[in-house]
């Protein structure tokens, strides 16, 4: 009875998913589930090293503006069509694959601070890097361009980022099921004993790292498509928080937990920013999601998801604690 | 001539306020085993504190106690309530105190607002001393006193006190000092504040050198910090006072010559020393 819920529900919500802009015509509940669609990407890319693997990185937003850079400055410099639209994707790919493999090869092979601290030392680079090269990027003011009309269309590009993250999804969920995804969560295991069986724990994790910046480059350039803009926001510090959040809150190790985590959040998001008219707090939504974050880290490290499954399955047993298959 | 000077005293000063930060973080990596991602937060906070109780009472003195205090009290809160439940799970301290560091964030925006606040310099510290062709700004001397003070103290309270030795045995074996009867846990909590008042300290210090106070800098610090404590070698406090002086003075000179690649410089020293020498010139633990 339990499984047959649990295979019911995914399917009725893509259903309801796929048949919503016939059902529904407000266009800004579009837009945002446009949105919580291409942040539930760079979300589960997040959730392939942080719940499958185990490492931290601070840095996920550089491969996130790679992503969104190329496609800009793609789009900008040359002709606009479809084929040099999947040009600069494609560019935004091999570039986010290059950076997180050398980003890799330099931090893996330390401990866990390490490559925390690097990623954010790196990501930091971006961000002035975007800053100071003006006369491409213009800087924090950022600079618009064109798209292929067949993606201008709200309708069109909500079904075109709805099955790029159910695509996502399941390419990533048969990676984690792959042979080399079982070997990442050995590693997230029992770091030593994998090692010790005579896997190199350093190539797999940077095959994970390399794996995650490709999809955040995916996603960051699905981003700014739909913005038909770009700015050094992308590099920051909050996008960062941003995939931290929503997969933390969500429930890492099961990938969508970052869907989840990024409705919820984006919902919020909506939602708290218009009631700032009503006091001024909750223009500093953030805050409440930080507070929720550490509780989350702190004594629910299972997050929303696999809190809540875990009380459906064992009612009240105890969903506190540290479990089997997460990270920490 | 005046410009290498003024580089020099600029770099240093930078390098000082860089070094108040990072020592507290490498002691507290050393004796803890905690990376303290929101040790940025704090030197922010200090900041934010010191600007406010400057204009509330116009006594750079009250605003430097102000927000060391504020410091203390914050770094305090955090190490009882935060730190110590996930003492040894090192994925959840990097993550927990990354969320700490993003509340503290906010909370300067909640109470000071998003924009960024003038700090002025107190009058007696505004100026310059000319001598010959060089001018010397006053403040900048004054940090890189400052700066010289807290190692000096640091240093003699290391090096030449019971609880320095206790520390440092901390550092290199924290079972060791529990099996011969000391209370680590308070050792922990001190080293902790120390440190946190350390980067409010720098924090303070920073605001009228920089002009303005913003809700980012914590963040911009921090990442110099990192950088620091990577070369420098984790739980090393000679070797972070000595990258922080080269990192505050390739910053100073690169912004200098060479403005677009000041960070980029810094980054490369910090590969270069990873890629030579990972547990940093003089680490202690890699």
């Amino acid at each position: 009875m339990l499984r047959l819920r649990w295979t019911i529900l995914p399917v009725a919500v893509v259903l309801l998913l796929l048949s919503f802009p016939e059902l529904n015509d407000s266009r800004s509940l579009l837009i945002l589930l446009t949105k919580i669609f291409i942040y539930a990407v760079f979300a589960m890319s997040y959730d392939l090293l942080l719940g499958y693997t185990g490492i931290v990185s601070f840095g996920h937003a550089m491969f996130f503006g790679i992503g969104a850079y190329s496609v800009g400055i793609g789009m900008d410099v040359w002709k606009n069509s479809l084929g040099t639209l999947l040009l600069s994707v494609l560019i935004g790919v091999v570039a986010a694959a290059v950076v997180s493999y050398f980003v890799g090869i330099l931090s893996l092979r330390l401990k866990s601070h390490f490559y925390a601290m690097l990623t954010l030392a790196f990501s930091g680079l971006f961000v002035v890097a975007a800053e100071k090269m003006r006369s491409v990027t213009n800087g924090a003011d950022g600079f618009p361009f064109a798209v292929p009309e067949f993606f201008m269309d709200r309708t069109n590009f909500y079904y075109i980022s709805f099955v790029f993250m159910i695509v996502v999804f399941l390419l990533l969920r048969r990676f984690t099921r792959s042979p080399v995804g079982k070997v990442l969560q050995a590693i997230r295991e029992n770091e030593q004993r994998t090692q010790s069986l005579g896997y190199e724990v350093v190539h797999y994790k940077i095959i994970a790292s390399v794996v995650a910046g490709v999809a955040a480059a995916l996603s960051g350039s699905m981003y700014a498509i739909t913005l038909r803009f770009v700015n050094t926001t992308v590099f920051t510090m909050d996008i960062t928080i941003m995939a931290l959040l929503m997969t933390i809150i969500g429930g890492v190790g099961t990938l969508y937990g970052g869907i989840i985590g990024a409705a919820l959040i984006e919902y919020a998001h909506e939602l708290l920013t218009s009631l700032a008219k009503v006091h001024p707090i909750f223009e500093r939504w953030i805050i409440f999601f930080g507070l929720l974050y550490i509780i989350v880290v702190m004594i629910f490290p299972m997050g929303i998801v696999g809190t809540i499954k875990r009380w459906q399955t064992h009612r009240k047993a105890a969903a506190l604690g540290k479990r089997e298959g997460l990270p920490w | 001539m005046d410009i290498v000077v003024n580089l020099l005293l600029n770099g240093l000063a930078t390098g000082m306020l860089i070094f108040l930060l990072a020592a507290g973080l490498t002691l507290i990596f050393g004796l803890m085993d905690v990376l303290n991602f929101s040790h940025g937060g704090l030197f922010a906070w200090g900041a934010y504190a010191g600007v406010w109780m400057f204009a509330l009472t116009g006594s750079f003195l009250a605003s430097i106690a102000g927000a060391v205090i504020a410091g203390v009290v914050i770094g305090y809160i955090m190490e009882r309530w935060i730190i110590r439940p996930v003492y040894g799970n090192h994925l959840q301290q990097i993550l927990v105190t990354m969320g700490v560091m993003l509340v503290l964030g906010e909370l300067l925006k909640v109470f000071w607002g998003p924009n960024t606040i003038n700090a002025p310099v107190p009058s007696y510290l505004s100026g310059s001393w000319q001598i010959g062709g060089v001018i010397l700004i006053k403040y900048r001397l004054f940090i890189i006193i400052v700066g010289l003070i807290v190692y000096l103290a640091l240093h003699f309270l290391l090096n030449r006190t019971k609880l320095g030795l206790v520390v440092r045995a901390g550092v290199m074996n924290k079972e060791m000092i529990q099996a011969l009867g000391y209370n680590i846990k308070r050792i922990f909590t001190l080293v902790f504040v120390l440190g946190a008042g350390m980067a409010a300290l720098g924090g303070v210090l920073f605001a009228p050198y920089s002009g303005a106070v913003f809700s980012e800098m914590g963040l911009q610090f921090a990442i110099l910090a990192f950088i620091v404590v990577v070369i420098g070698g984790m739980g090393s406090v000679k070797g972070s006072a000595l990258a922080s002086l080269l990192v505050g003075l390739s910053g100073a000179f690169m912004a200098y010559y060479l403005p677009d690649l000041s960070l980029a410089v810094n980054m490369l020293l910090m590969v270069f020393v990873l890629l030579v020498k990972p547990s940093g010139l003089f680490g202690i633990k890699g």
